[in-house]
């Protein structure tokens, strides 16, 4: 018995190891740790499938980045993080040039391994926010705008710019109880502190997700005058209706960019109105961009989107997109510096930092009305894209402010801090000392 | 001193300042309570008959809700998805009696709790691959299910209670009362009750094993199907319930492993007093999220005292 | 034939209850270890020792220790995966707070926290039994995941809330944290198997072990003849819970180099459950055997689509995988609800006397 299970797993071994060369390599390897199963699928499957679109509609449209196709694999992990080592070892032994891990478990375990195995991390709109400091994380990037940025924007938002009048206001968070619910915690105390707020933090367990009924007579008790939700999965939708049913005023409640999930709202529709989120893309279903995506992916039928639901239009599909764009834009740039079309990982990483999407390159995309532009370099990997508030209006997401900026005077000192705890918590600790400030 | 207060006084000072609060965390307490209490009574049932402590009941909820969803989705109406989905959780029951239960006959009770546990893994493959992983909506108005709320406005406040959550609470009710007429008045019920006090003497007056197992597991089925129409329209239809089922093992244990009344009784205290205690003690002390382990503790400390629960049959040892 | 025990003379009853009994038993196990301890090491990739080896020992560690509790002492436990938590948190507790001890040391003496942790779950299991007291340890399950949540000392008061294992280094190799090879990690890892697997089964053939099986068989019987069963059942809680925690703690240092607290949540405590039933309960070399179906298995069938170049996508393989595991699960037990352990015994006699049929 011991020996035929240990033949067929050196026999397993062997086989994989001689099927992923098979696949040829001729291409770029930019893999996915997607999760289109379990509790988070719902906001996931949609952005999975603007990831790949995009991907799709490269090779389909130009035959990929710079002549060469990209093999966009994903790798089911389910937000499990044991998964998430099995898909990264999976990935790194068949050459991943980069590592999109999607879930906070994951990244935890993977950002300390970047400096060893040099593989950029590429994690848009969520990871750490501590990652924009590019010469502590060399291989680590979260563009266009980092959650204590989102945070910061946040409050701009409720405040319209004057954080000062937010004094003696109670302000609930409400948020998942998992390292990514609690990241904007540190900026949000700090906030609390100096603005004379009392912050409310109130934790949704991951089996409470779905039934929140503690968590909102929590807030109908203390009465909040904002809510801010930092939520995923199914606890967003779970919080909504909630929300209606407390009578908790939709004026008063911000979700940050996941919680701009249209499915979720339509689940109450009209009575949700007034429900605001901030997101760092906007729907335009109409843009040269989109309808790229439309012709050549979806409507060849090459899609995995969901046409009848609408998946289409929806703001976390076009996100997708626009993190694909993003790293496409980072192969570019790559491939323009290392003057070969097939790079490396650490070539991917330059790329990385060289990413430049201002307002022409955006228009040159046809995505100008999608995102706020913004640029990586050396020692910021996040790029700090401004963001809108939009609003629900019953059917619909509409943009409700102009574009806010995050307040970098009272984020940077925390970042430093911040990063200078991680390295010395993983000593030794490789500094990328090439940047310049 | 300080912290005896806000033990001991504090917490029943806000329950009086704010009568109206109390009553809709108690209303909602009751109606998680249900749910508890009918996932245990699913619990119950197949224990009884056959002693096998069925932990795939909370799948088997998960299950029936996705197939009824399901089927709606793809194009089948509502009202004929019902006993649709019933026709499946008939074909579930025997499937489970014949490739599970048959072979597994007299096997010590672990191997059994284990092989539902294989029944539960098995069930959550195949959901997923017929239905997808991701979440789906409940077709709670498809069903004819109230959506709107009522408010009542007593001692100056307002307590909000859900159409939906009535339905269900008044849903559960009329399927328990069936049910124990069931039990109690028709010979089929008599024989399931037999077949649970003694095995072999149910079999020597001629009453058939398979036929009984198939027939409970069906019942079982039909419990997990309005408990899933019940929660769905709540919280969504999702995998992630199979965690929430675990509460009924504390509610089984509240109650005594064997007892209708007690699976009810069980349920209704431990959603109200988990509830109660979240608001009042958990949040303000505790930092919250209470309600994952409060039911489990509360059990451990009534065991501790009553071995064999509140309801259940006093254990007599012999060597 | 392979396995003759013919002209094996026992010539006193030391020798008859010594380790190997058969002298092809202790061939066999040398052979198991020179694979382990140096064909592994010269041809493993580094996907291989981390999605398998090194996972297949750790969990087939925890097994071990929930088998003692539940397969020689009777007591089933739902809450393993809380109580290697235990040991995970105390032995960060200890690098921390100690920089300087040898984490070897420090995983030893984390041991000890779960150890009385589970003693201290254990004590209810005095007057409740069977599935009743499958409440008391989930009641530790939930209880603790919640506490490693709420109790910011546990985790240094990280703004993430996890864990994350620094590099530490023994004889001058870096053995945990992001820089150690997987190599080294997995003859860590291999060496406390191997030392705590040797303790356990002298312990299980010894006095106290018999002490247990009789606990497990009926507790009123062996209080009868004169057992005292407080000290044995409390003391089987803490020897599984020892040996549980040391796997927690194995588990976070060696293998995922961070952690937050859901990792420890029911679905872990349901998974050892699994390894120890499938691989046999009342059995050393059973746990093996169940962490290589439970654990090596699902990651082979993952690969196998890919191999043959099925264009299934990477969440269908999930869920076919999630359903062959229950299946499987369900098949094993009709087949021998023994277990694996079992079904290896059976096969090891039909060796013996093979080629005659009895």
């Amino acid at each position: 018995m011991r020996m035929k299970h240990t033949t067929a797993l050196v026999a397993g071994i062997v086989a994989a190891g001689i099927a992923a060369p098979a696949l040829g390599q001729e291409v770029l390897k930019l893999p996915n740790m997607s999760y289109r199963t379990g509790p988070f699928a719902a906001t996931g499957t949609p952005h999975m499938n603007g990831q790949l679109d995009y991907m799709t509609m490269l090779n389909e449209r130009d035959g990929g980045i710079g002549g060469v196709r990209i093999a966009f694999e994903e790798c089911e992990t389910g937000y499990n993080t044991e998964k998430g080592v099995e898909c990264y070892e999976k990935l790194k032994s068949e050459g991943a040039l980069v590592t999109q891990p999607w879930s906070t478990g994951i990244t935890l375990q993977v950002l300390p391994r970047t400096n060893v195995d040099e593989i950029p991390m590429y994690a848009p709109g969520y990871g750490f926010s501590a990652m924009q400091d590019g010469k502590t994380f060399k291989w680590a990037f979260n563009p266009p705008t980092s959650y204590w940025d989102g945070a910061s924007m946040i409050m701009q938002g409720i405040s319209d710019g004057n954080l000062d009048s937010l004094d003696g206001k109670k302000i609930a968070f409400l948020h998942l109880d998992h390292p990514y619910g609690k990241e904007p915690l540190p900026l949000l105390e700090a906030m609390a502190e100096t603005h004379g707020f009392e912050l409310l933090p109130i934790p949704v367990g991951l089996t409470e997700m779905q039934n929140q009924s503690a968590q909102w007579l929590q807030i109908r008790r203390e009465r909040p005058d904002f809510v801010i939700m930092w939520g995923w999965g199914a606890m967003n939708a779970g919080a909504i209706t909630e929300a209606v049913k407390t009578r908790y005023p939709m004026e008063q409640f911000v979700s940050v960019w996941w919680g701009a999930h249209e499915p979720d709202l339509n689940l109450v529709g009209e009575e949700a109105k007034g429900y605001r989120a901030l997101s760092w893309n906007f729907v335009d279903s109409e843009s040269k961009l989109m309808q790229d995506v439309k012709t050549h992916v979806v409507d060849a039928g090459k899609s995995q989107l969901n046409q009848q639901a609408g998946e289409f239009d929806t703001t976390a599909y076009q996100r997708g997109i626009l993190m694909s764009v993003i790293l496409a834009e980072a192969v570019e740039a790559a491939q323009e510096q290392a003057g070969t079309p097939m790079i490396n990982q650490e070539q991917l990483r330059k790329g990385l930092e060289n990413v430049n999407l201002d307002e022409a390159r955006l228009a040159e995309l046809g995505a100008e009305e999608m995102m706020a532009p913004f640029a990586m370099s050396c020692s910021n990997h996040t790029g700090h894209a401004s963001a809108w508030m939009i609003e629900w209006d019953g059917t619909k997401f509409v943009k409700v402010s102009d574009l806010l900026t995050a307040d970098r005077a009272v984020i940077d000192p925390l970042v430093e801090t911040a990063a200078a705890d991680y390295a010395t918590a993983n000593q030794p600790w490789q500094m990328n000392d090439d940047c310049a400030e | 001193m300080e912290s005896l207060h806000s033990i001991f006084v504090a917490p029943f000072a806000d329950m009086v300042a704010a009568p109206d609060f109390f009553l809709q965390v108690v209303w909602e307490g009751l109606v998680s309570g249900v749910l508890y209490a009918l996932i245990a009574l699913g619990f119950v049932l197949i224990f009884k008959s056959s002693r096998i402590f069925n932990f795939a009941q909370g799948i088997m909820v998960v299950f029936a809700a996705l197939t009824l969803v399901g089927l709606h989705e793809r194009g089948v109406p509502a009202l004929l998805a019902v006993p649709l989905t019933l026709v499946v959780m008939f074909f579930l029951a025997v499937a489970i009696e014949r490739v599970v239960l048959r072979p597994l006959v007299n096997q010590p009770d672990i191997i059994l709790f284990m092989a539902t546990i294989g029944v539960t893994l098995f069930l959550i493959g195949l959901g997923e691959t017929i239905f997808g992983g991701e979440n789906k909506v409940m077709i709670t108005q498809q069903l004819g299910i109230p959506t709107g709320s009522w408010t009542m406005e007593p001692f100056g406040g307002f307590v909000s209670i859900e159409q939906k959550d009535v339905t269900a609470v008044v849903g559960a009710v009329l399927l328990v009362i069936a049910l124990l007429v069931f039990l109690n008045k028709s010979k089929m019920g008599r024989a399931i009750r037999a077949l649970g006090d003694d095995h072999q003497a149910a079999l020597s007056v001629g009453i058939s094993l398979s036929t009984i197992w198939v027939i409970v597991w069906f019942i079982s089925g039909i419990i997990a199907l309005a408990t899933g129409i019940v929660w769905g329209a709540r919280a969504g239809v999702s995998f992630a319930l199979e965690v929430i089922a675990l509460k009924a093992l504390p509610v089984l244990m509240l109650g005594g492993l064997e007892s209708v009344n007690g699976a009810i009784v069980g349920g209704l205290a431990i959603g109200v007093l988990e509830k109660v205690f979240e608001i009042y003690w958990g949040q303000p002390l505790l930092g919250g999220n209470t309600e994952a382990w409060f039911a489990y503790m509360l059990a451990l400390l009534v065991l501790l005292v009553r071995p064999q629960g509140l309801f259940g049959e006093k254990i007599i040892e012999r060597v | 034939m392979f396995y003759r025990v013919a002209g094996q003379y026992k010539t006193s009853y030391q020798a008859d209850y010594a380790l190997f009994p058969v002298k092809q038993d202790a061939f066999l196990l040398a052979l198991i270890l020179v694979v382990a301890f140096v064909v592994f090491p010269l041809t493993a990739s580094d996907f291989m020792y981390r999605a398998l080896l090194i996972p297949v020992l750790i969990y087939a560690l925890a097994a071990l220790g929930l088998n003692i509790l539940t397969g020689y002492a009777g007591q089933l436990s739902l809450g393993t995966g809380a109580f290697m938590g235990v040991g995970a948190y105390a032995c960060y507790k200890l690098v921390t707070i100690f920089p300087e001890l040898n984490i070897i040391v420090a995983i030893a003496l984390s041991g000890f926290f779960s150890a009385a942790v589970g003693v201290a779950f254990g004590l209810p299991s005095l007057r409740i039994k069977g599935f009743y007291l499958a409440i008391a340890t989930l009641a530790a399950q939930f209880f603790l995941v919640w506490l490693f949540q709420k109790w910011g000392w546990l985790y240094n008061y990280n703004a993430s809330g996890a864990i994350q294992v620094p590099n530490t280094q023994m004889f001058g190799v870096t053995v945990t944290g992001a820089r150690a090879s997987a190599m080294s990690q997995y003859f860590v890892v291999l060496s406390v198997v191997c030392i705590v697997t040797f303790f356990a089964i002298n312990i299980t053939r010894g006095r106290i072990g018999r002490t247990w099986k009789a606990v497990r068989d009926m507790d009123i019987a062996a209080e009868l003849v004169g057992i005292n069963l407080m000290k044995a059942k409390l003391s089987a809680f803490f020897v599984s819970s020892y040996i549980v925690g040391i796997a927690g703690a194995l588990f976070v240092f060696l293998w995922r180099g961070a952690a937050e607290a859901d990792l420890f949540d029911i679905q872990l405590s349901f998974r050892v459950l699994f390894i120890a039933i499938i691989g046999g309960l009342g059995s050393i070399l059973g746990n093996y055997l169940g962490a290589l179906l439970i654990v090596a298995l699902p990651v082979i069938i993952g690969t196998v689509p890919a191999m043959f170049g099925l264009p299934i996508s990477s969440a269908m393989v999930e869920h076919l995988n999630t359903m062959i595991i229950g299946a499987l699960i369900i098949g094993f037990l009709i087949v021998e609800p023994h277990g694996l352990a079992r079904l290896w015994a059976m096969i090891r006699e039909k060796l013996i006397i093979w080629p005659f049929p009895h």
